[in-house]
């Protein structure tokens, strides 16, 4: 598989990261090398072998429904770059909304 | 309008809905991943910590009652229940979202295949013109049922109604972010806007009775969004779908997709093509719009949440749940007729909510099942009369079931008319005294007493044989003696109307 | 009362503490003038808390004038990762993103130190959110390695190394994500050990890879690390991945010898192309050792771990992909001067907020996860870490530890590798796998190389849950190597007598 800069720059707005072109054509290189060194598992007989996302065997890890104390709403605001009225600011929406 | 052309355009074309419905777990005492309280409203931020914030650093644990409640919501919608189920991360940026990923479920959910049977009537079921417009009964499939967590909330500045269009800048609220949220994802096997409506309907019904959520449509705890397509009568192929939001209430949903019909309709008679968007229904407009197009559509790189282990149910761990769940509406629809000899729709309208239904149960166990039938006339008539009027919520009423039952028995044995009943509820409502004590404090007993009344009125006219006479020979002003004489022989009780009345007939 | 804090043991200093020989408030005062005669050279630490570290002294000092008990740490200078929330602190994971972050709320692994008794020093320079082997890419400058300040220390938990290495603080915690402890353990000559994961909470430590990281301790000797592993292991209810299992006393059986103990030597990975040959001849050595020390000494191939770098290089990066999203501009961080929207506002904050190294993973990782490449490269990543820990379980089976180097090289020049990204991965070969099935690995000191006198580490791997047998064995060649791992770039102050 080979990465063109177009994928680079697709892959930078899932991202989130505005890029320059000189970003884009390096990223392509060192990513085009990287993941072409990563190739070397697709010689792996990997049929039937079942994923791993954790290496421990652990199993319905959960918490009792119980409410505990949170952070002040001082605390909570304390890093923001903008706040007003106990709520995080942000410029406007352009484009879509969204819903869970 | 649209719901005027509905019968027309579904003439000749089938719809063909799915339902997505999101509710949130509200009874519970914290959220999807953290200590924070689940409640609605409060200070902007004040209900956070590092978890549902985001922070760096801060990790989920999922809570134990919110797996519980997804899995309970699964049997009763006859869910398969996965042996081996999994979080995941859906990621796309977005300001109300603090990780921007949702944690969720993907090819793992917990509940997978199930079912919701669905009953229409009446108006609703003239939608249906295949079959002939007659009531029915239908099954729906459940795709899946699985946890995720909500977001926080957006307050829109500078703009028009709060919407993001034309806003200055936004305010963020994470308060709501990290309510465990259910989602419930429904076959396309829905074919008229009737059924999405009494789908709906049912759900929140289901899961009122599970006690998982206050299901308030109002306040966003339950949201529907539907999937919706059409095509010709007899046409096998699916039609291009759309996805319609925001409808929030269950006359929204039904109007919003009935709109929808229309529109399509309309696009597709004119030659056009449907585009597969997402579409906003506007309540006051009422009509659906453009919300994004398909070409908009995420890239969601859902991966397994790695902050967290999968969840393997064993068959006891289910059965564990299984035996939480309660009687659900239907069962004990049938149950009430079956036991209690009620009509299908006074049972139904009885069985439907589970505190209403508890309630007329006990009134019903007090009183015997003899009396059922009137119970459920009170229960549906003057006691929901007056709990709408105030409205009142059940638990707040001053009537309970014991009071009740001892009303009915007291008209069942003749004590009291069922006219008289009736202003004995309404001061039992009024005062919270038991009907007994009303009925004597306010003398009712004894005017329904005739038979009382005239035992002691034959008692004096035997025993004043002279008066009698008197009486009868035209005396007629003696009639305030054997008034006085039938209240001393009853002891003042006697209800003085009555007991002239009944005087003058005798004596006459 | 004199005494040179920067060559005391934890234990050292808090027997000393307790018998009165010297106060917790000189402890501090003590490393403190070694931090200001040591740091302009080697630039371990982002942050020094000088008056955390007063106050925690000052409840150490009433409690040894009340006469309690001191818990087992008790006046312990303590190095803590950047990447670890502090109250009264900053948590800048070295990045820009970050830069002047206050931690709202306490990391469970440093909270559990502080209780030990430890005193917060500092906050030690990383590699930006833990992207790197060299402590290079660090937005506020590299660290030094104290054996030769032309090199680099390791990395990504290149200020914890170097704290412990040049004699600032007695121990450190950091945090191992691919080798992020044990190289740079390496690289300066210190003992470095990541715990079987899930056994110290990742709460509060600013993820990298979820499923990959862990926190653990550096120290300047075996016993101090295992009684830093003894206060910071066990399960925390803010960590749905952290494990239930008993915690032994894991400083109790240090001294039981290899007698017996059955050694795997990974025959394969010492072979490696690519390791130099004093770190082989390095390793041998130390497999005589515990040879001669009656161990049962055996080689063991592992294949399927050479498969672990790239394995890591897909896993590592989509699970930071999406670790990183958070980091948006809007809760905190920085956030780009005039956004015209909030679209403009992730793209310009993200893009000028994070280094060249934090961009190339997220891209990777990303990428990696992508419509049409997530079987490809994720999917396969993660099969091929089932086979590497079916490797791995099958070699226990007949080893109680497994024996590797643990980096293939001693520390390399600053800038040296800075342009080729698959180099510097390639510093991770040795640790990357445990990582990856989730084993413990310590990396101790185990000679200086003859040319370079650069320190040469050697890892030993243990079982799942198993440090203390891993430790033992650790403890074993410590003893019997008897090494003097003092950098003499700086040299320490002996105790004058
Ligand atoms: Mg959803
Ligand atoms: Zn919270």
């Amino acid at each position: 598989m080979s990465i063109s800069e177009a994928d680079v720059r697709h892959v930078a707005i899932l991202a989130r990261l505005a890029l320059s072109d000189e970003q884009v054509s390096r990223l392509k290189e060192e990513m085009n090398s990287i993941l072409g060194h990563m190739d070397q598992m697709q010689s792996l007989d990997l049929e039937g072998v079942e994923p791993t996302s954790h290496s421990i065997p652990l199993r319905n890890a959960t918490r009792p429904d119980v409410v505990k104390p949170g952070l002040s709403r001082d605390l909570a605001l304390m890093n923001a770059p903008q706040a007003e009225n106990g709520a995080f600011v942000i410029p406007r929406i352009v484009g879509v909304e969204e819903g869970a | 309008m649209a719901r005027d052309r509905l019968p027309v355009v579904l003439e000749r074309y089938e719809a063909v809905i799915g339902l997505e419905v999101h509710t949130e777990l509200t009874t519970l005492n914290s959220k999807m991943f953290c200590g924070c309280p689940v409640e609605f409203g409060g200070e902007p931020n004040t209900r956070v910590c590092p978890v549902c914030l985001g922070l760096p650093g801060a990790l989920p644990v999922p809570n134990e009652a919110a797996v519980e409640a997804t899995v309970l919501a699964g049997l009763a919608l006859n869910c398969e229940i996965a042996p081996f189920s999994q979080f995941h991360r859906k990621q796309y940026f977005y300001p109300d979202m603090p990780k921007d990923y949702q944690i969720s479920q993907y090819d793992l959910p917990f509940c997978g295949l199930g079912h919701l049977d669905i009953e229409v009537d009446g108006d609703g079921a003239k939608q249906r013109v295949d079959l002939g417009a007659e009531p029915y009964a239908t099954r729906i499939g459940v795709t899946r049922i699985h946890l995720e967590e909500d977001t926080g909330k957006m307050i829109h500045v500078g703009g028009v109604e709060g919407r993001i269009a034309g806003a200055d800048h936004s305010l963020v609220d994470f308060n709501r972010a990290g309510t465990p949220l259910m989602e419930l994802v429904s076959e396309p096997d829905i074919r008229t806007p009737e059924e999405a409506r009494r789908f709906a309907q049912k759900l929140r019904l289901i899961l009122l009775n599970l006690g998982v959520s206050d299901c308030s449509m109002e306040e966003g705890s339950m949201r529907v969004d539907g999937n919706i397509s059409i095509r010709l009568r007899g046409e096998t192929e699916l039609g291009t779908k759309t996805e319609i939001k925001n409808m929030n209430s269950f006359k929204a949903l039904h109007d919003a997709l009935a709109f929808e019909i229309v529109r399509q309709a309309d696009v597709l008679d004119e030659g056009g093509r449907i585009v597969q968007e997402t579409r906003h229904w506007d309540v006051t407009a009422k009509r659906t719009s453009t919300l994004r197009s398909k070409e908009q559509a995420h890239d969601y790189r859902y991966f397994p949440e790695p902050d967290m282990v999968p969840f393997e149910f064993t068959p006891e761990w289910i059965d564990a749940i299984r035996v939480r769940l309660p009687e659900l509406p239907d069962a004990r629809r049938e149950r009430f007729v079956r036991d209690f000899g009620l009509s299908p729709s006074d049972a139904r309208s009885l069985s439907e909510d589970v505190e209403f239904s508890a309630y007329f149960e006990e009134a019903v166990a007090l009183a015997g099942n003899s009396l059922a039938k009137p119970l459920a006339n009170w229960a549906l008539g003057d006691l929901s009369a007056y709990l709408n009027a105030g409205p009142v919520a059940l638990a707040d009423a001053k009537v309970t079931p014991a009071m009740l039952a001892e009303l009915v028995e007291i008209i069942d044995d003749g004590t009291i008319s069922g006219k008289q009943a009736k202003q004995v509820f309404a001061e039992m409502a009024e005062s919270g005294d038991a009907p007994g004590a009303i009925i004597e404090l306010k003398g009712m007993k004894q005017v329904s007493d005739t038979d009382a009344i005239e035992a002691a009125v034959d008692r004096v006219i035997a025993a004043n044989p002279d008066e009698v006479a008197s009486y009868r020979a035209g005396k007629t002003t003696l009639i305030g003696w054997f008034v006085g004489q039938v209240m001393r022989e009853m002891r003042g009780q006697g209800n003085p109307a009555l007991v002239n009345e009944t005087l003058v007939r005798k004596l006459g | 009362m004199s005494f040179d804090v920067s060559t005391l043991s934890a234990r050292a200093i808090r027997d000393g503490i307790a018998a009165r020989t010297f106060s917790a408030a000189e402890v501090v005062d003590a490393t403190y003038a070694r931090i200001d005669a040591v740091e302009g050279a080697v630039h371990a630490f982002n942050e020094l808390t000088p008056e955390l570290a007063r106050e925690a002294a000052g409840r150490i000092d009433a409690m040894v004038a009340a006469g309690e008990p001191l818990p087992p740490l008790a006046g312990v200078p303590t190095g803590f990762k950047d990447n670890m929330n502090l109250v009264g602190t900053h948590t800048t994971c070295s990045s820009k993103i970050l830069e002047g972050f206050k931690s709202p709320y306490d990391c469970t692994a440093v909270r559990r130190l502080l209780n030990a008794g430890a005193l917060p020093i500092g906050k030690c320079n990383m590699d930006e959110f833990a992207f790197g082997s060299s402590t290079e890419n660090s937005a506020f400058g590299p660290t030094h390695n104290p054996w030769d300040l032309e090199r680099v220390p390791g990395g990504s938990s290149g200020g914890s190394a170097a704290s412990v290495s040049a004699g600032m603080v007695a121990v450190s915690l950091g945090s191992d994500t691919g080798g992020s402890i044990r190289q740079p353990g390496a690289l300066t000559g210190t003992v470095a050990m990541k715990p079987t994961y899930g056994r110290v909470s990742r709460y509060g430590v600013v993820a990298f890879a979820s499923s990959l990281d862990q926190i653990g301790p550096f120290a300047r000797s075996v016993e101090d690390a295992a009684l830093v592993l003894n206060a910071i292991s066990g399960h925390d209810d803010m960590d749905a991945t952290s494990v239930r299992e008993p915690v032994p006393d894991f400083t109790a059986t240090l001294g039981d010898g290899v007698k017996g103990l059955r050694i795997g030597v990974v025959r394969d990975m010492l072979e490696l192309e690519g390791c130099a040959a004093e770190v082989r001849s390095a390793t041998e050595a130390s497999v005589k050792l515990l040879e001669g020390l009656c161990a049962e000494v055996g080689d063991v191939d592992l294949p399927m771990s050479q498969h672990g770098l790239a394995a890591y290089y897909i896993i590592g990066p989509a699970e930071a992909s999406s670790n990183l999203a958070r980091f948006d501009g809007i809760r905190y961080g920085h956030r780009v001067a005039e956004p015209s929207d909030v679209l403009d506002l992730y793209m310009r904050s993200r893009a000028e907020g994070f280094g060249p190294e934090s961009i190339r993973r997220i891209m990777l990782g990303t990428y990696a996860l992508s419509a049409g490449y997530y079987d490809a490269y994720y999917g396969t990543a993660q099969k091929t870490r089932t086979l590497i820990t079916r490797e791995f379980e099958a070699a226990f089976e007949r080893f109680d530890v497994l024996i590797t180097p643990t980096s293939p090289t001693v520390a390399f020049k600053i800038g040296e590798r800075a342009e080729d990204p698959l180099a510097m991965y390639l510093s991770d070969v040795y640790t990357i796998p445990l990582n990856l099935a989730g084993l413990p690995g310590v990396s101790i000191p185990c000679a200086k190389c003859g040319t370079s006198g650069l320190p040469i580490g050697v890892q030993v791997i243990g079982k799942h849950f198993d440090e203390a047998t891993m430790l033992q064995v650790a403890a074993a060649l410590e003893g019997a190597l008897a090494l003097d791992m003092t950098p003499p770039a700086f040299p320490l102050h002996r105790r004058s007598s």
